[in-house]
């Protein structure tokens, strides 16, 4: 089996509130694959309730390598090495670039902790110039840079990521993006969740587009790039832009 | 909110009821017979801090403060000053209850003035500092005797009555009976309605056009006044004050028979005071147990019972959602827009910018609204779209720029002010009155329209929730508090509608019924403003789409020109390759 | 004036535990703890029972009291605070509030109304200093505060659980998703929380005797410590308790007793409505 993560008709939301109806999805090993969406849609409900943060589970199954991971805690999802990098970045803004760091590692050894810290700070050059400063007086890029770096110290074999070009300019978009590339060259699987679509489309493998809390569209990253269907999602029907 | 109010003035009759009976029943056991006339005086302490907590949410840890503002005021005035021959000691007693009641009061109107800067613990603390500062003046100041207080205060005689003795019993239900009155008068009235929208949610209520800040002081300054109404017959009934029986603990004691007894109730505070008065006497052969029994019983009403023992009776549990069926209206056709009531636009924003902190929010947006039409303010997450809504209802103000509503500048006003000029306004989250029913959200619009005539009945229908008129807004599904909320906003007949958001979280059909409702809107003159995902909504409803990225203004224009035009599209799908 | 100051500081190192300790409660759990103040006084009495019944030595009876004060403080945090939190702000506030009728009358119903004596940390009672002559445990306490500090500042500065729960406190959903197990952290935090609470009272207990019912005046008095220095920061919540003492030991140096009190809590006052984040900076946690 090569699927690294099956998600099964998933309902998800908040309280009483449902956002996600029916969601099913997988992830193969080292595959690159992008739920893209209009705001709204549930992009972000699906990361949190894979990752059981915050938002509510109602139906269906999540499996991650093998074993069912649906109603763990999200301690236990972490051990596992599913990593979620998610909206808003949640950094420990009080606390330094390095304790943030360590503190991604905090269900690792300490040696191992140290290695993997030292190889976020070569991947991420930006960081290590900045290890002592509180994470709160970054710019937006690093601060993007660190809550993927933190993610990186758990040593991953799923990353999922919530809109991280969110805020950025579009040249730091590009170096993040190159970045998730490279991670997914080393064999790491990724989720990314993006509004960004075209440029998200010229990186991953495979998408899904979510509409409304299901998914309405899915396929090859290059078969989605060129589907008018998809502008018309963000854009409205009728749309009669260059394709 | 109706459950709990009725609740409530059965309660008060059943306890005058029983407050005859036992006066009558109990009139030899003289020890008895005290501890229910203090247990009354705490009772109007306790029901001006039941309107305060159960109401604003804030909590004073001061009352006691109040109190004792009220008591020494009678006990200085008619025991240590000489009054003109001539004034009869009831008269004597009158003018210093009345003089103490009014200090109390404008203190508390300081304190609730104090309030609108600090909540939660700060505003506790403060409250308490309020009463520690009191108390430490009466013992150091040499007028007020000290610790041992004033003594000899002469009982209030008017003519045959005295105002003392087994008799103090009648008179102290009394003045309980009057507090209640008022109170629940109050509470049932407009000031109830306007009291029960800003402790569900202060925010929604300042927008629904309550004036949040005021209520706010004024239901502070009452507490304080009945406190120091209460405090100025304690120190005539009991012919002495000292400092002690007014302390810090007794404060405590006070918001603990509220809590007790269930805040935002009139029958709570009198039951929690009863249970405490007569624990206290009947405890004393139990002397640390009762205390330590209080305190547990108090964790666990905090912890189980959070609207207290009265709470029982009238708090259901959430239940299951109620549903009302959608049904979309047949489309009103190509709408006949009304004609614009004025050639001054409804909304005009001129070079309007926010920043938080290093964040630029809203970057320099300028524009006008057509009247009667509906404009659609699109862009990615982040844009700033939210931010601007704050700013034009005044939830935040902007920096610099200029807000005109209705051609007038209302960029440093608060948010009721601006709805009172006809800006109604939904939310992201359908922030609705969690406690009032259906019926009860969409006559709060009231606060906003005085003086014009509105029908909650027909507002009801309109939006197809006639059948949930009475069902408390905390039970309805997400679509139907979407449109609840709709209907809120719209039945006060604002002339300037702020939707932000309305499709989010609508299955197909509701989105179809909102449609035809912003149309209908529209047709009837109303100018909305439209923030929304959903671009088929946004595509089919507007007039005209402005699209916000980064805080700026990228586009402007019809619809089809906007879905065109090559910077939206990398807003929206990013740069193309 | 050596005297004084090391009364005040005396008097402070309390404030100064109790302001830091309602700190660390309410980083971690958004409650402010009213109680904080009566386990002080329970230290103190712990320390007592240690000494009279079991026959320790005052040093081993410190640790153990503060061990109990941490077993208490997460005893605490899981059935009453945690409980009163998913209610809300408010209750947590209330259920704190029973909480100090459940010690305050507990404590008297176990060792008495009367406050007792506690042996000093050693048999030597006063030093001259400079002239003065100065009680030695006053600097048994103000050694004994600098080394806690010094133990705390180690904790959760040099050490990954330290970092961990201050990161929990930070951003909880952050820290979840780090694999941080944010309720034990929690927990931790009232532990240590209340652990110091009970350590100020045994450390103070030899010059203000142990036992009685001005619990509710040291938390409140701790929490003016805490406001003056700034509620959000460690350093200014012990900065601002120790201020405290030395402002109500130099106020009671000249004016009356009744009055000391007051002016405390005006100067609270005064201080919430014109410098509401504290006198140290730091932004503001409660309010917004």
């Amino acid at each position: 089996m090569t699927e690294r993560l099956i998600v099964r008709d998933l309902d998800a939301g908040y309280g009483r509130l449902q956002i996600l109806r029916g969601v099913s999805l997988e992830v193969g090993v080292g595959e690159f694959v992008a739920v893209l969406g209009a705001n709204g849609a549930g992009k972000t409900t699906l990361l949190r309730a894979i990752s059981r943060s915050e938002a509510r589970t109602m139906r269906g199954s999540v499996v991650f390598e093998g074993s069912d991971i649906t109603a763990l805690p999200t301690e236990a999802i972490v051990q596992r090495g599913l990593l979620h990098v998610p909206e808003g970045r949640r950094l420990f803004t009080d606390l330094s670039v390095d304790d943030n760091l360590r503190l991604g590692g905090f269900l690792r050894s300490r040696a191992q902790v140290e290695s993997a810290v030292d190889e976020v700070y070569e991947r991420f050059p930006a960081l290590t110039a900045r290890r002592r400063s509180i994470a709160f007086a970054l710019s937006g890029g690093e601060q993007q840079m660190l809550a993927i770096g933190r993610a990186l110290v758990a040593k991953p074999l799923l990353l999922m990521l919530d809109e991280p070009s969110t805020g950025l300019a579009p040249r730091v978009v590009e170096s993040i993006f190159a970045i998730i590339a490279s991670l997914r060259a080393e064999g790491t699987s990724i989720l990314l969740v993006e509004q960004n679509a075209r440029l998200t489309l010229r990186f991953a493998d495979r998408a899904y587009i979510l509409e409304h809390g299901e998914i309405s569209l899915s396929g090859q990253a290059a078969e989605l790039a060129a589907d008018p269907r998809v502008q018309a999602i963000y854009l409205g029907g009728h749309s009669n832009a260059p394709r | 909110m109706k459950a709990r109010l009725r609740v409530d003035l059965r309660l008060q009759c059943a306890f005058a009821v029983l407050v005859v009976v036992f006066g009558i029943a109990g009139a030899r056991d003289t020890a008895l017979i005290q501890a229910a006339t203090y247990g009354a005086l705490y009772a109007v302490v306790a029901i001006g801090l039941s309107l305060l907590l159960g109401n604003t949410n804030l909590i004073s840890i001061g009352q006691a403060g109040f109190f004792a503002i009220g008591a020494y005021a009678v006990a200085y005035l008619t025991a240590s000053v000489t009054w003109p021959a001539g004034v009869t000691p009831g008269a004597q007693f009158l003018v210093a209850s009345v003089l103490g009641t009014l200090i109390a009061g404008v203190l508390g109107l300081a304190l609730g003035i104090i309030a609108l800067r600090f909540s939660g613990p700060y505003l506790a603390m403060a409250t308490l500092a309020f009463d520690a500062i009191v108390i430490g003046l009466l013992r150091y100041v040499p007028a007020f005797g000290g610790v041992s207080g004033i003594t000899n205060v002469p009982y209030p005689i008017f003519g045959s009555i005295t105002l003392s003795g087994p008799n103090a019993y009648w008179y102290a239900w009394l003045l309980v009976a009057v507090a209640a009155a008022a109170t629940t008068a109050m509470l049932r009235g407009r000031i109830g309605r306007a009291l029960e929208a800003i402790r569900n949610d202060p925010l929604a209520a300042e927008v629904v056009g309550i004036p949040v800040r005021r209520y706010t002081v004024g239901v502070f300054a009452y507490a304080g006044a009945l406190a120091g109404l209460a405090g100025t017959f304690y120190a005539s009934f009991l012919g002495l004050v000292v400092p002690d029986a007014v302390g810090v603990t007794v404060s405590i004691d006070i918001l603990l028979m509220v809590i007790l007894g269930g805040s935002g109730t009139v029958s709570g505070a009198i039951l929690g005071a009863a249970v405490i008065a007569f624990t206290n006497l009947y405890g004393h052969s139990y002397q640390n147990l009762r205390p330590i029994a209080y305190g547990i019983a108090v964790i666990c009403v905090a912890i189980f019972l959070p609207h207290g023992l009265v709470g029982l009776l009238w708090h259901r549990r959430n239940v299951k959602a109620t549903v009302a069926p959608v049904d979309v209206p047949p489309a009103p056709g190509q709408t006949a827009h009304a004609k614009p009531q004025a050639t001054t636009p409804w909304l005009e924003v001129r070079g309007v910018s926010k920043h938080f902190g290093g964040l630029v929010a809203v970057d320099n947006v300028s524009f006008a609204l057509e009247n009667g039409t509906v404009t659609a303010l699109i862009g990615p997450n982040g844009a700033g779209k939210t931010t601007l809504f704050n700013a034009i209802d005044g939830v935040v103000h902007a920096d610099t720029g200029t807000i005109l509503v209705a051609g007038r500048d209302v960029t440093a006003w608060e948010p009721h002010r601006i709805a009172r000029l006809g800006v109604a306004r939904s939310f992201q989250s359908a922030r609705l009155f969690g406690d009032m029913t259906v019926a009860e959200n969409v006559a709060t619009s009231a606060f906003a329209t005085s003086g014009r005539t509105f029908d909650v009945g027909a507002a009801l229908t309109r939006f197809g929730i006639a059948s949930l008129r009475e069902t408390p807004a905390r039970d309805l599904a997400f679509g139907d508090r979407r449109r609840v909320e709709l209907a809120r906003s719209a039945a006060g007949r604002p002339d300037l509608l702020l939707l932000d958001e309305p499709a989010a979280g609508l299955n197909a059909l509701e989105r179809e019924r909102l449609r035809t409702d912003i149309e209908s809107l529209r047709g009837d003159g109303i100018t909305v403003l439209l923030i929304e995902h959903d671009m088929q909504l946004v595509m089919d409803v507007s007039d005209r789409v402005i699209v916000l990225e980064f805080g700026s203004v990228i586009a402007d224009g019809l619809p089809r020109e906007v879905q065109t035009n090559p910077a939206v599209i990398e807003a929206y799908l990013g740069a193309s390759a | 004036m050596i005297q004084l100051l090391v009364a005040g500081l005396t008097v402070g190192s309390t404030y100064a535990l109790v302001a830091l300790g309602i700190h660390i409660i309410l980083r971690a759990t958004r409650a402010i703890n009213f109680a904080q103040g009566d386990f002080v006084v329970l230290g103190g009495l712990f320390a007592l029972s240690f000494v009279s019944q079991l026959h320790v030595n005052i040093w081993v009876a410190l640790l153990g009291s503060t061990a109990l004060g941490f077993v208490l403080g997460a005893l605490y945090e899981r059935f009453i605070l945690r409980a009163a939190a998913r209610v809300n702000e408010g209750a947590v506030m209330i259920a704190s509030i029973g909480t100090v009728y459940v010690l305050l009358y507990g404590h008297a119903l176990i060792w008495g109304n009367e406050p007792q004596p506690l042996p000093t940390f050693s048999s030597a009672q006063q030093v001259q200093l400079g002239g003065a002559t100065i009680a030695v445990q006053s600097i048994w306490v103000i050694a004994l505060l600098a080394v806690m500090l010094a133990v705390l500042y180690v904790f959760f500065e040099r050490t990954v659980y330290g970092k961990a729960i201050r990161a929990a406190a930070n951003d909880p959903i952050g820290a979840r998703l780090a694999g941080i197990n944010v309720d034990r952290a929690r927990s931790v935090s009232a532990a240590i929380s209340i652990a110091l609470a009970t350590f100020a009272g045994t450390i103070v207990g030899p010059i203000t005797l142990v036992g009685g019912s001005n619990g509710i005046t040291i938390t409140v008095k701790g929490f003016v410590g805490a406001i003056l220095g700034g509620l959000a920061s460690p350093i200014g919540c012990t900065a601002g308790g120790l201020l405290v003492g030395l402002i109500e030991t130099l106020l009671g140096s000249r004016f009356a007793h009744d009055l000391v009190d007051p002016l405390v809590y005006a100067i609270l006052l005064v201080v919430l409505l014109v410098r509401p984040q504290g006198l140290f900076g730091g932004r503001r946690i409660v309010r917004d």
